[in-house]
């Protein structure tokens, strides 16, 4: 109890001082600086710093300007008016001849409008500091920096500020923003009877979620725990069995004394120089009912008739274990040429002193070099169990998520959460549900991530092995 | 020290040339009037709208105001594509007809036609069965927002080594050329709500009645598939997918290997599986309507259906139809482009250089080009007279679509095909599925 009213307190410290800072500033610093507050950028001029100053006025000059003008793309408006439109997803039904609001849109803009306020409330704080900061330097130095100072010092010392801020940008613009809306989109019912233009959507809260959880005879809640399960389980061995063969092939190509381990491995990374989705194409080909597998297995007596191994196998399980069979093909070269890295990279010293101890060969692998290829491999297995988790390619390649479930509200047996989040936006237009799945999904990704990674050596013991 | 100057002097370098280029790359174009039309089509369509542009100059005097741009697109997915953003949309594109329900949705995402010499024309030179399906109620007040300018259904592409063109009148006499040669009859290039219709709108070859009821006059209540002529054709449609040298489901290789293989005799499928047939088959391939079947003693066991009773295999009867973007700023243009571009003459040249089959009802009669002695010809004469035997998708909604399509009402007819584990062995065991067919239309639930 006594720890987590710390643990409150901490936080609410935490989150309270860059509002102290603010107040202190403004009470602290001189009439530029709480100029500042109220005009961006006088503080600078007050100073005489009158270039820098410009930049932080014409910051605030826009950002006022974009707020009241509230410029129109594709005749829905940014601005304040956008805040509004978040809100109210529209209200204009439209008809034959005029167009509906556009709630997609709306949404959209909300999102940016709320990036463009941070981003102008960051300058804003920004341009406080710097006029602050002014203050402080005529106090200890008895003069502020000239703008040419300040640039060269943006070319200097923090030159790494100067580089990050467009890609930090990017990473808000192309990442951040998108995610926010799709997060959004989550809660409202935006669908195929609503489509972006033609009629408004609006906020419904929770609803989509409980379609997937709290109504298991609902076709959505009843198709989505297999979904789920058979994605965990296709992430666990395809990432696992693919990790411990890559391990086994890289341990026989590595043997000491086995000639010609360079064309070994060459002929291994062919399959990597293949294109993977011709690759998947070629083994769909291959054992396919007329495939010449297939004529050889009849052939020979091993099968009495053809059979299908994937969209139209008779068994769900035949379609999902061939397909984390052809995973092994395509997968394995690349954990083999890792975990080839790693032991090629295990200091000889090690092994001699096992050897010298008296060491048998399987206590030699078990303590030195299993040890040693996790270690390295860790982030490996981390990003390859989270990248099978959404692994699109092979599923849609092979059986489209085919074979068909009864009752499967659109999503197959060998559909995984991805797969089935693209039939339904791309095919159907539930963006709502598609969204749904897209934050689960991120969900058990980023937790699985943060949770092993954080548990795992690597990250542990980070300089174990350097 | 030097080096590290030259690092950030590239740096900045790079990260201007990335601000110059986004700048580049968002500045306004000029813009076209844009058309979307089937990738196979460009080149025709764009020959097509420069004469189209020479003739507006001679007829007014002036050059026409704006570029003109001629686009492929996939057009199965171009609704879908002008649905997920409206502005960036073509001004005049090409849809299947079923797809106007979902671009007349709401406040519509398409432009009605207004111009009266262009739904005269769009009156007097088309079927009713498409005259039926392109006029859409949009807020209580009917529009016609579809230029049909292309028709389409499924044919029987099949194997004329082995089989005459008499064995192609029937299924029966498909079946004993298969038993004969130890293959299979037909297979089938998917088992979804489209591919199926050959069975499901079947239709009774001494009445001319189709037993099924699909969406009849727009209503989604007006379903109807539990028929006793559905019963019996269903049966019918068992014994031949459970037949080793009957119909054949889709597999894992693919239809165009069984047909090249001589694993199946035959194939249901629309004109645009047309090329992949010719290189399956080569020369041996020949196109036919689709067969008729005869109801056996067994067939009609457990219902009031006669054995001996004919039926013809139907088929979707659909037609591609332009449509025009709903504010376009070139709206004043678009419905003379499309006088032009559905003219008869336009259909007709757009037959002899793509092959597409013309959506003009006199085509088989007025076109000279149809009655050529080709395989092309022979396509486009089969799926003319497929359209006695079938009916232009009729979803007056997207959720009536969405239901039949999407819902697993054709994974429900599946397993009655298949019959596996004899689930579907008795006439009741099929009665109730129909029903759950029929509430899946209606309803979307089972």
């Amino acid at each position: 109890m006594e720890n987590n009213k710390t643990g409150i307190n901490r936080f609410l410290t935490k989150i309270s001082k860059p509002f102290v800072r603010f107040y202190n500033r403004f009470m602290d610093g001189s009439l530029g600086t709480k100029m500042s507050h109220f005009v961006m950028g006088s503080g600078n001029v007050y100073h005489g710093q009158i270039i820098k100053g410009l930049i932080y006025f014409i910051i605030q000059a826009g950002y006022a300007l974009f707020m009241i003008t509230c410029p129109e793309v594709n005749k829905t408006p940014l601005g304040y008016k956008a805040f509004i439109n978040l809100i109210t997803l529209g209200t204009q039904e439209g008809d034959i001849f005029t167009p509906a609001d556009n709630s997609m849109l709306m949404l959209l803009f909300g999102v940016v409008t709320i990036g463009i306020t941070l981003m102008y409330l960051f300058a804003y704080n920004s341009g406080i500091k710097s006029s602050y900061k002014a203050d402080q330097d005529i106090k200890n130095y008895g003069k502020v920096t000239s703008f040419k100072q300040d640039a060269k010092e943006m070319l200097g010392n923090r030159f790494y500020i100067t580089m990050l801020t467009p890609a930090a940008l990017g990473a808000v613009v192309f990442t951040l923003l998108p995610t926010i809306f799709m997060i959004l989109i989550a809660f409202t019912n935006y669908d195929k009877e609503r489509q972006a233009g033609l009629k408004l959507f609006d906020w419904v809260g929770f609803d989509n979620f409980t379609a997937f959880f709290t109504n298991p005879t609902g076709e959505i809640a009843a198709r989505f725990l297999p979904v789920l399960a058979w994605t965990l389980i296709w992430a666990f061995f395809a990432t696992f069995l693919n990790y411990y063969g890559g391990i086994l092939l890289a341990l026989l190509i590595n043997r000491k004394g086995l000639k010609g381990k360079k064309i070994f491995r060459a002929i291994f990374v062919l399959t990597i120089a293949i294109p993977q989705f011709v690759s998947l194409l070629a083994m769909r080909n291959l054992i396919g009912e007329y495939g010449p597998l297939q004529n050889f297995l009849v052939q020979t007596g091993i099968l009495s008739e053809p059979m299908s191994f994937l969209a139209n196998a008779p068994n769900v399980w035949t379609a999902r274990i061939t397909i984390i069979l052809i995973n092994l093909w395509v997968g394995i070269p690349y954990s083999m040429l890792l975990a080839s890295g790693a032991i090629m990279n295990i200091p000889e010293s090690l092994y001699e002193a096992a050897k010298i101890d008296g060491a048998r060969k399987f206590t030699i692998l078990r303590k030195i070099t299993m040890p040693y290829i996790v270690f390295i491999t860790t982030p490996y297995l981390i990003s390859s169990f989270v990248g099978n988790i959404t692994s699109f390619n092979i599923i849609y390649l092979l059986t489209s998520g085919n074979p068909k479930v009864t009752g499967g509200y659109i999503a197959g047996g060998t559909d995984l959460l991805v797969t089935w989040l693209y039939k339904l936006t791309i095919d159907e237009q539930q963006y709502n549900l598609g969204a749904v799945i897209g934050i689960l999904t991120f969900l058990i990704t980023s937790i699985v991530t943060l949770v092993t990674y954080r548990r795992s050596k690597s990250y542990k013991e980070e300089d174990a092995f350097q | 020290m030097r080096k590290g100057k030259t690092f950030k002097s590239l740096a900045l370098l790079l990260a201007l040339c990335m601000i110059v280029a986004s700048f580049t790359g968002c500045s306004p174009k000029k813009d076209p009037l844009t058309i979307w039309v089937g990738v196979e089509s460009v080149d025709f369509y764009t020959a097509k709208m420069a004469e189209y542009v020479e003739n507006y100059k001679e007829k007014t005097g002036e050059s026409f105001p704006f570029p003109i741009s001629v686009q492929g697109v996939d057009t199965a997915s171009a609704a879908s594509k002008v649905l997920d953003d409206i502005d960036a949309g073509a001004d005049i594109f090409t849809v299947a007809h079923d797809n106007l329900p979902k671009l007349t949705a709401g406040a519509s995402a398409i432009a009605p036609v207004r111009s009266e010499a262009l739904l005269a024309q769009i009156n007097a030179d088309n079927p009713d069965e498409f005259l039926n399906v392109i006029d859409m109620i949009v807020q209580g007040t009917e529009y016609t927002f579809g230029v049909p300018y292309i028709s389409q259904s499924l044919v029987l592409m099949y194997n004329t080594k082995y089989l005459t063109k008499d064995d192609v009148k029937t299924w029966e006499g498909i079946w004993a050329a298969a038993k004969k040669n130890n293959m299979q009859s037909a297979s089938l290039t998917e088992a979804g709500g489209f591919n199926n219709s050959f069975l499901v709108l079947a239709i009774n070859e001494s009445t001319g009645k189709m037993p099924a009821i699909i969406y009849e006059n727009g209503e989604t209540e007006n379903c109807y598939f539990t028929s006793d002529d559905t019963v019996a054709i269903m049966q019918w449609g068992q014994r031949f997918f459970t037949d080793q040298n009957g119909g054949k489901m889709p597999t894992d290789s693919g239809w165009e290997i069984e047909l090249r293989d001589e694993i199946s005799l035959s194939v249901i499928a629309g004109a645009w599986k047309y090329n992949a047939a010719k290189a399956a088959l080569g020369e041996n391939l020949g196109i036919a309507i689709l067969p008729s079947f005869t109801l056996t003693a067994d067939d009609v066991e457990g219902t009031n259906v006669k054995a001996g009773t004919v039926y013809r295999s139907g088929s979707f009867t659909d037609c591609k139809v332009f449509v025009m973007k709903k504010g376009s700023d070139k709206a004043e243009y678009l419905e003379d482009i499309l006088l032009f571009l559905s003219s008869i003459k336009i259909q007709e040249q757009s037959f002899i250089e793509c092959a597409n089959l013309p959506a003009y009802k006199n085509a088989i009669t007025e076109f000279p080009s149809m009655r050529a002695d080709t395989l092309e010809a022979d396509l486009a004469l089969k799926q003319i007279e497929m359209f006695s035997y079938g009916i232009p998708q009729p979803f007056g909604n997207p959720t009536a679509h969405f239901y039949y399509y999407s819902k697993g009402a054709p994974d429900l007819i599946r397993e009655i095909l298949e019959n596996k584990e004899s689930l579907f062995g008795t006439t009741a065991a099929i009665r109730t599925q129909l029903q759950k067919i029929e509430n899946i239309w209606k309803t979307g639930e089972r």
